[in-house]
């Protein structure tokens, strides 16, 4: 199992890299790095939590899309699917590379922004919570993925996603909207995430508000992964 | 011989459909025969195939293989069979090497790549991305990816679907040797061509119902008529006589016929298995 995991993972490299997935990701860092250069010292460090959130929860589901359409076009799950790999060790491979591809993004701003501008970085939380938030945007990219008929379905879907959860989270961090909405925000992923970035990176956030919200997050990628990707995922890749 | 394969009563549906795709059917595969499920499009054929290959699991009925329950297996059963679907499933742009080596290390038990792709003439063009490749040379690749784990049985959907006669014989020459070797395989195909030189046992299967079993001569006996028809020379033109087959050694016409005219050509009644595949599905290919 494990043996052919590391093997499903090196192949899931592979297709990245001949996808050019894992370099576009990289490009898109390093437009972040030139914006952040730009925004200079005195903003960057309120516009830094907002470009690792929208980098680590929605870029994520963007990759992840991707990479599942080509996948699905080209039919390629089906002929995984009657190997001895095993459909979880399918799947962990393509969780890990996607935690990858988001850590690879998240890091290189945050040391990028510790060196140039002395932005405080927590590297430890942001480790932990970019995986945790990566999982549950992985998952929801899966979920649209699974009920999309094609790519623009999946934009589409995507597009919903952060008109519902995403913006009102970017507007509450502009200042857009009042503190007296946060707590209806508490119930949307995108803006659990967000108070966690922003934690790494130094905001005083309340220990019960990030522990809730971990194991929310947890609870929602139990849920998405146990009921609706690992018995549809599969059937919907493997039907004509 | 031994029963690879023992299905009975196989019945499944898709989520959202009202109707069960495969409806009842039971059959088995013998180890070492070319067993052929043939029907028209959308009559349960790849999905049969796609139940005995595992990527369907919520079926009724039971499945037993080598003498245990299918659902039994664990993923030591891939190392056994190899799959070649109807659709290409290679990364486009990976080329055909990358994609046989990566397939290649997930089995245990390998084949000899580079001999494969020499014999489906691809060996020339294995460092090209299969997304450059005809539709043709997909197909041929989709086999040797069904033989990189030098299976012992071969899963073979439409299998020369797309391919030109030259190359299509390939295939069914592998598939020959395959079983020469001991191979067992089951093919799903609408190409009667490819079942008459391949099978040695058929199922007919319509609207998800098994409705006829048979060797593809007993069904040619079944089917067929049971007479002679003699084209012959006479009054500068062509004529024909037909003979039927039981009386045909005291048919004194008959007899008198092939002693004292110009034979030109003698064609027993026996049907092609195109007519059969009409009459038992009721469907034009």
């Amino acid at each position: 199992m494990m043996d052919n995991f590391l093997k499903l993972l090196k192949g899931e490299f592979t297709r990245l890299i001949k996808y050019n997935i894992i370099q576009i990701s990289f490009g898109v860092t390093l437009i972040w790095l030139a914006v952040i250069y730009l925004i200079g010292k005195e903003q960057a460090g309120a516009f830094i939590p907002t470009i690792v959130f929208v980098d680590t929860a929605l870029m994520t589901m963007i990759w992840i899309g991707a990479s599942l359409f080509y996948e699905k076009q080209e039919n390629t799950l089906k002929t995984l699917m009657v190997t001895p790999s095993g459909f979880g060790a399918i799947l962990a491979s393509k969780l890990v590379t996607a935690v990858y591809v988001a850590l690879q993004s998240a890091l290189l701003i945050a040391i990028f922004a510790a060196i140039l501008f002395d932005v405080v970085v927590k590297f430890v939380p942001l480790v932990f919570f970019v995986i945790v938030i990566t999982l549950v945007h992985t998952a929801i990219g899966f979920v649209f993925s699974i009920y999309s008929r094609d790519f623009n379905g999946l934009i589409a879907g995507v597009g919903l996603y952060m008109l519902l959860f995403a913006f009102p989270t970017i507007f509450y961090a502009l200042g857009v909207l009042g503190d007296a909405a946060e707590w209806i925000f508490l119930f949307s992923p995108t803006h659990v995430s967000f108070i966690m970035i922003n934690f790494s990176f130094g905001e005083t956030v309340d220990a019960w508000m990030l522990v809730v919200g971990t194991m929310y997050l947890f609870a929602l990628i139990v849920i998405m992964f146990k009921w609706i990707i690992v018995p549809k995922y599969a059937l919907s890749s493997v039907r004509d | 011989m031994e029963k690879l394969f023992e299905v009975k009563d196989l019945r499944f549906k898709y989520r959202k459909s009202a109707i069960e795709a495969v409806r009842g059917i039971s059959f088995s595969v013998q180890k070492g025969e070319v067993f052929g499920l043939l029907g028209p499009s959308g009559a349960g054929k790849s999905t049969t195939q796609k139940i005995l290959t595992r990527l369907f699991k919520d079926y009724e009925g039971s499945i037993v293989y080598k003498g245990k329950d299918l659902h039994e297996y664990g993923n030591e059963y891939f190392e056994t069979i190899g799959v070649g679907f109807e659709l290409p499933v290679h990364f486009s742009k990976l080329t055909a090497a990358e994609n046989m080596a990566f397939f290649k290390m997930l089995y245990q038990r390998n084949a000899d790549v580079d001999a494969l792709l020499k014999q489906v003439g691809l060996y020339e063009d294995k460092d090209r991305p299969v997304g450059e490749y005809s539709k043709g040379m997909k197909m041929r690749l989709n086999f040797v990816r069904a033989m990189l784990n030098d299976p012992k049985v071969l899963f073979l959907d439409e299998v020369t679907n797309g391919l030109d006669p030259k190359n299509a014989r390939i295939i069914k020459d592998m598939i020959k040797a395959f079983k020469e070797a001991g191979g067992t395989v089951f093919l799903s195909t609408h190409l009667m061509n490819d079942v008459e030189e391949l099978c040695d046992r058929v199922a007919f299967i319509k609207d998800g119902e098994i409705v006829e079993t048979s060797t593809p001569r007993a069904l040619k006996l079944k089917y067929g008529r049971r007479e002679l028809a003699v084209e012959y020379y006479e009054n500068s033109g062509t004529e024909r006589k037909v003979f039927n087959l039981d009386e045909i050694g005291n048919d004194e016409t008959f007899l008198s016929l092939i002693q004292e005219k110009t034979i030109e050509t003698m064609h027993s009644g026996e049907t092609s298995l195109d007519e059969i595949f009409i009459k038992v599905t009721g469907e034009k290919q």
